[in-house]
């Protein structure tokens, strides 16, 4: 009898479990066939995190970065940024779409300077770690192990034949092919690795799901814990 | 005109997929009720992540990106967990932004009652600094200037007058960064923040494999891998997560779909040599 007073939805917190629950299956639904109650959870989902995602733009970005400098701080230059930014609009039209182009060539102006610091600060150290691996147990690696320098043996060599996979500047002949094929391999497997961590990332949000179910609903205490 | 009677593997192939999704279910509601829980071995990006947080002093400060929203909970929400109960066992303090809007509350949300049960203090020990649109702006602006780039907290106090950043001007005054993530945020911290900056990388399963290049290189010091890499990080904590919760039913629907990939290609070679030796 207590179970099924605590079961029920008798205070908010317990009516919030219910509609998640009734959402879940309304969702799942699609599992077993195409049907409307799955197509309107599926459209309210879309238009609820559209809907959300307006609040803490509206609280934490236009009102705090736009709307309190102008009219509390008093920086009325600010006043002409966002209609600036929406000069990209214009490029729907015919005869004022050149104007959106004085937006495109800031947005491009702007992220064509971050690329240099991205790619100095992202695929440099990169490359230097890839120079640097030593290939033999020596005493200059005294830190260096056999298993480490069959680890980095490999590295070089995955990585060399999968560089000459990606080599389009001349016809790949003889040598060249084997070790672009060899390439080829490396990458199968290497996207084979992600398709199972890919798996392995929608199991574990199904069994998030039924965790709810079981645990949040039906207030079974699950999980070997 | 008689029906041709199929043949056992012709049935195995033409079994209703909704069959399997029934026999996952009752897999996975089985192996979460079951009362027994599966150890782990510690992968060294997990062990490396620990270490780098056990490295930290009383009051360093810590920043957590956190970035995902309801439909990554399963696998985020135990890494954010293990990670906060790690830092408050080593009494440091640490901030928390999102770039994702749901992430804002959802974070807040749950840092409120993993703190609470603590007694961590929020504002002194901790703060939430909200929603920020675009990562790369804010931490270019973060390593300028941090509390002009933030302004307010998400109570709506100025970053100024939090005791927890008390005297912190830019990014390059904290310890690490911890980018709890679904999306491919980390190379945006890699490229702009302080390289004196340490970064530790908490993404899901499926961004995991391509964050090796980063793991090798040192820019980020280690990882903790979907909900896997939590269950074994709170095995390393030596406390009982969500991640350890799932991990029997993980593990035991894997061998499940290994099953089936199995049976499905068994089923497919003999039904093609048996329409081989048919003519």
């Amino acid at each position: 009898m207590d179970w099924l007073l605590e079961f029920l939805p008798r205070n908010l917190d317990r009516l919030s479990v219910w509609i998640g629950v009734l959402c879940t299956l309304a969702i799942y639904s699609l599992l077993y066939r195409e049907n409307p109650v799955y197509r309107f959870f599926e459209h309210m989902y879309i238009g609820l995190a559209a809907g959300y995602s307006l609040g803490p733009l509206g609280v934490d970005i236009l009102y705090r970065y736009w709307i309190e400098p102008i009219w509390i701080q008093g920086y009325w230059a600010w006043a002409f940024v966002v209609p600036y930014g929406m000069y990209l609009y214009f490029i729907f039209s015919e005869r004022y779409g050149w104007i959106s182009r004085i937006v495109i060539g800031t947005l491009i102006g702007a992220s064509a300077g971050l690329f240099f610091q991205e790619f100095s600060s992202r695929y440099l150290p990169q490359l230097n770690s890839t120079l640097q691996k030593p290939l033999w147990v020596s005493d200059a690696n005294p830190d260096m192990t056999y298993g480490m320098m069959i680890n980095n043996i490999l590295f070089v060599v995955i990585l060399l034949s999968v560089l000459t996979y990606f080599t389009f500047s001349y016809e790949q002949r003889g040598p060249v092919k084997r070790v672009a094929i060899w390439g080829r391999w490396f990458l199968m497997i290497g996207l084979g690795a992600i398709f199972g961590n890919t798996v392995m990332a929608r199991m574990a949000l199904l069994i998030g799901r039924i965790y709810y179910l079981l645990n949040d609903w039906l207030m079974i205490r699950v999980g070997g814990g | 005109m008689q029906a041709r009677t199929q043949t056992l593997w012709q049935r195995i192939l033409g079994i209703d997929r909704r069959w399997l999704y029934l026999i996952l279910f009752v897999n996975i509601v089985t192996f979460l009720v079951a009362p027994i829980r599966m150890p782990a071995s510690v992968s060294p990006p997990v062990q490396k992540f620990h270490d780098e947080i056990e490295k930290l002093q009383p009051g360093d400060l810590v920043m957590i990106s956190s970035n995902w929203s309801a439909s990554t909970l399963a696998e985020n929400q135990p890494q954010l967990e293990a990670v906060i109960t790690h830092l408050m066992r080593k009494q440091a303090r640490f901030t928390i932004i999102s770039i994702e809007a749901q992430s804002r509350d959802i974070s807040y949300r749950l840092a409120e009652r993993v703190t609470k049960e603590k007694g961590y203090q929020y504002g002194e020990q901790w703060a939430h600094f909200g929603f920020v649109p675009n990562l790369t702006v804010a931490i270019k602006g973060m390593v300028t200037d941090l509390p002009g780039t933030i302004k307010q907290d998400v109570r709506g106090t100025e970053v100024s007058k939090l005791p927890v950043v008390q005297g912190v001007k830019s990014l390059s005054d904290y310890k690490m960064i911890i980018d709890v993530t679904p999306s491919g945020t980390v190379p945006i911290w890699i490229s702009y923040s302080p390289k004196n900056v340490s970064i530790l990388y908490c993404p899901t399963s499926v961004m995991a494999a391509e964050a090796y290049t980063y793991l090798d290189s040192g820019q980020i010091k280690g990882m903790i891998t979907g909900a896997k890499g939590a269950q074994e990080y709170e095995q390393l904590l030596t406390v009982v997560g969500l991640g350890t919760r799932f991990m029997n039913a993980i593990s035991f629907s894997h061998v499940l779909i290994i099953v089936f990939i199995l049976l499905g290609n068994f089923a497919m070679f003999m039904n093609r040599l048996q329409q081989r030796r048919e003519g």
